[in-house]
């Protein structure tokens, strides 16, 4: 569907992209995670044919962005990290106006748009003019415009930023929804929103792809090396010391800070690839210590994505983001 | 194409750009037509698009037009619903273009009232002629003015400055007989003019090629040719800088046509004018794309 090959793009003497290269197939929702600045934005408007590459093809269902733009762009429906929305057009209008210069049929035309403002939750504020409209709705309506004209293709940068947490999830529904009819890119720089909804993701940074696959394979290939597992029990410290000495499966135990009164945390870790799970539990039982929690400590994204770029010290220290957060 | 058009003239209209654009002419109009024509009984018309054109019509007039054209775009960032739309940028260029000319054509259209209207109690009666040709030639000039203008809109993110930038450019083309005027005839000037703008196409070539080698080679040939012929005969050096500045003054081909006179080397003036500024337009965004 999508094949980017040698994508480089340079500005003066600063390199944006280096030599970026990948495919992506028909109906996946692929994620560009990537810390500001690491090319995310470049890589899209390039894809899109609004700036063109130093080196490097990108062809959308078979065609070129530069050699044959119009067939190219046709498959494309672009979300920029800024909706492209006329302040002084009617809602209605607009996407009247995107489906004219994108060269939609008038046959069936408005029955679309319908569908799309209903898919949206904007035919409400269809009358309306969009520079009175909130910023999730401004977001929405250009979402929409991207989706005039049912293209193949929907490339969406950072879709919720500077949305609110209930627009945040309204947001990810619908694009879990395109990806049944669409195919669909999105970049972020939030971790949760790209395991969330993508299918595939591309870690990018200074412009190089870093890592890829599924949020899950990425997580595992990177925790495989110590797999560390959270427990908490009723119990004091070293009560919990004595107990586990016995069992030398577990190699390591490591006293965490306590979140509750009369309990005590601790992050156990075994061998590389045995689960110490089992072990752990009938080592409690046995010396009747109850447990109140068993997690295992994978990497979160977070972790992985701080990993891989280089900045190691920050996930030792067991960077720990609040839900919804991102990394800058 | 067409819909981009008709966006546009929207625009227009719901900003009051459109509206303050057709009140000013009108009013610029309406007063060089009380002076000119009612008080006198004159039915001289041509005589006021000459001096509405020579007072501050263009130069107030075509920025409010043209400042929005691209400039906005870019600082609300529409610009990239535009270009990655199957949009050629041609057809988005001369959308607009269409557009301003358009508003400019029906500001135009409404004065053809103000000659109707004295038919009647014009002294010597209406010089259909003259005002036919004024009316080409004003129109043209329209033209021209506004390609320079939204080529200066396409420049920067910024309306105030194109604006700005659009009325020190469309001032200086009216100004252009008087400051020929002031200029050295003799042929040694002349010499020195010409190794300059030769100079200045070789730094453009440089600019574009980046290729240093060529760019020397190209000026001092150059140089060396244009001094090679001032030896050989220095007639043609004659008043070189009044012939080149004086080829681009819209003004005098305009009094020209205001006499009456249809000239065909006038029409294809202003026609490839205003056609080198489109194309300008449309280079400057394809070459940013490439930035």
């Amino acid at each position: 569907m999508i094949e980017v090959k040698n994508l480089t793009k340079q500005y003066g003497h600063h390199t944006a992209i280096h030599d970026l290269s990948f495919t992506i197939d028909a109906g996946e929702i692929v994620g560009f995670l990537g810390p500001n600045g690491a090319g995310k934005t470049t890589t899209m408007n390039i894809m899109t044919g609004f700036l063109a590459a130093t080196r490097g093809d990108v062809r959308i269902n078979g065609h070129d962005i530069v050699s044959q733009p119009e067939q190219a762009k046709k498959q494309i429906g672009y979300l920029p990290d800024t909706p492209p929305v006329y302040g002084d057009m009617r809602v209605e209008e607009y996407l009247h106006f995107v489906a004219d210069i994108k060269g939609v049929k008038r046959a069936g035309r408005k029955e679309m748009l319908t569908q799309i403002k209903q898919q949206l939750y904007i035919d409400d504020v269809s009358r309306r003019l969009i520079k009175n409209l909130s910023r999730g709705y401004r977001q929405r309506v250009g979402l929409a415009q991207a989706m005039v004209g049912k293209p193949r293709v929907i490339i969406m940068d950072e879709p919720t930023i500077g949305l609110d947490p209930k627009q945040i999830m309204e947001m990810r529904g619908v694009v879990k929804n395109l990806g049944h009819h669409h195919t669909v890119i999105l970049s972020s720089h939030i971790m949760q929103e790209v395991s969330a909804v993508c299918d595939r993701v591309m870690i990018i940074n200074k412009g190089r792809i870093i890592a890829q696959g599924t949020p899950e394979s990425l997580s595992a290939g990177l925790t495989k090396a110590g797999g560390k597992l959270q427990v908490r029990l009723k119990a004091t410290a070293t009560q919990a010391r004595d107990a586990l000495k016995e069992f030398a499966v577990v190699r390591h135990v490591q006293v965490l800070e306590s979140r509750e009164p009369g309990t005590v945390d601790l992050q156990l870790a075994g061998d590389e690839g045995t689960d110490i799970r089992e072990v752990v539990f009938r080592c409690m039982a046995k010396h009747n210590l109850p447990l109140l929690l068993m997690k295992s400590m994978d990497l979160s994204l977070e972790e992985i994505f701080l990993t891989l770029t280089g900045d190691i010290r920050a996930a030792a220290a067991g960077y720990d983001a609040p839900e919804g957060s991102g990394v800058a | 194409m067409i819909a981009l058009y008709k966006k546009e003239l929207r625009a227009y209209f719901s900003q009051m750009v459109g509206y303050a654009f057709l009140a000013f002419m009108l009013f610029l109009m309406g007063m060089n037509f009380t002076f000119i024509n009612v008080f006198t009984g004159s039915g001289r018309f041509a005589n006021t698009l000459v001096a509405a054109a020579g007072s501050f019509m263009f130069f107030i007039l075509v920025p409010i037009l043209t400042m929005r054209l691209f400039s906005e775009e870019i600082r609300h960032k529409t610009d990239q619903l535009l270009y990655t739309s199957p949009l050629s940028v041609t057809q988005i260029v001369l959308g607009k273009f269409l557009a301003a000319f358009s508003l400019f054509l029906l500001g135009v259209g409404i004065t053809v009232l103000f000659p109707v209207l004295i038919t009647r109690y014009a002294v010597e009666g209406l010089a259909t002629n003259q005002i036919v040709g004024a009316y080409i030639g004003f129109i043209l000039i329209g033209l021209c003015c506004i390609a320079v203008g939204m080529f200066i809109s396409v420049l920067t993110d910024n309306q105030i400055i194109a604006a700005v930038s659009t009325f020190a450019a469309v001032y200086v083309m009216f100004l252009m007989d008087s400051i020929a005027m002031t200029m050295p005839v003799s042929a040694g000037a002349s010499l020195v003019f010409v190794a300059l703008v030769i100079v200045a196409v070789a730094g453009l070539w440089y600019y574009a090629t980046r290729h240093w080698l060529s760019s020397a080679v190209l000026g001092a040939l150059g140089v060396a040719v244009a001094v090679g012929l001032y030896f050989y005969d220095n007639l043609i050096y004659d008043a070189v800088i009044l012939r080149v500045l004086l080829w681009f003054s819209l003004y005098t081909r305009f009094q020209v046509l205001s006499a009456g006179i249809l000239n065909l080397a006038d029409l294809v003036y202003y026609l490839s004018f205003a056609g080198l500024f489109v194309y300008l337009t449309v280079n400057v965004i394809e070459k940013r794309r490439w930035r």
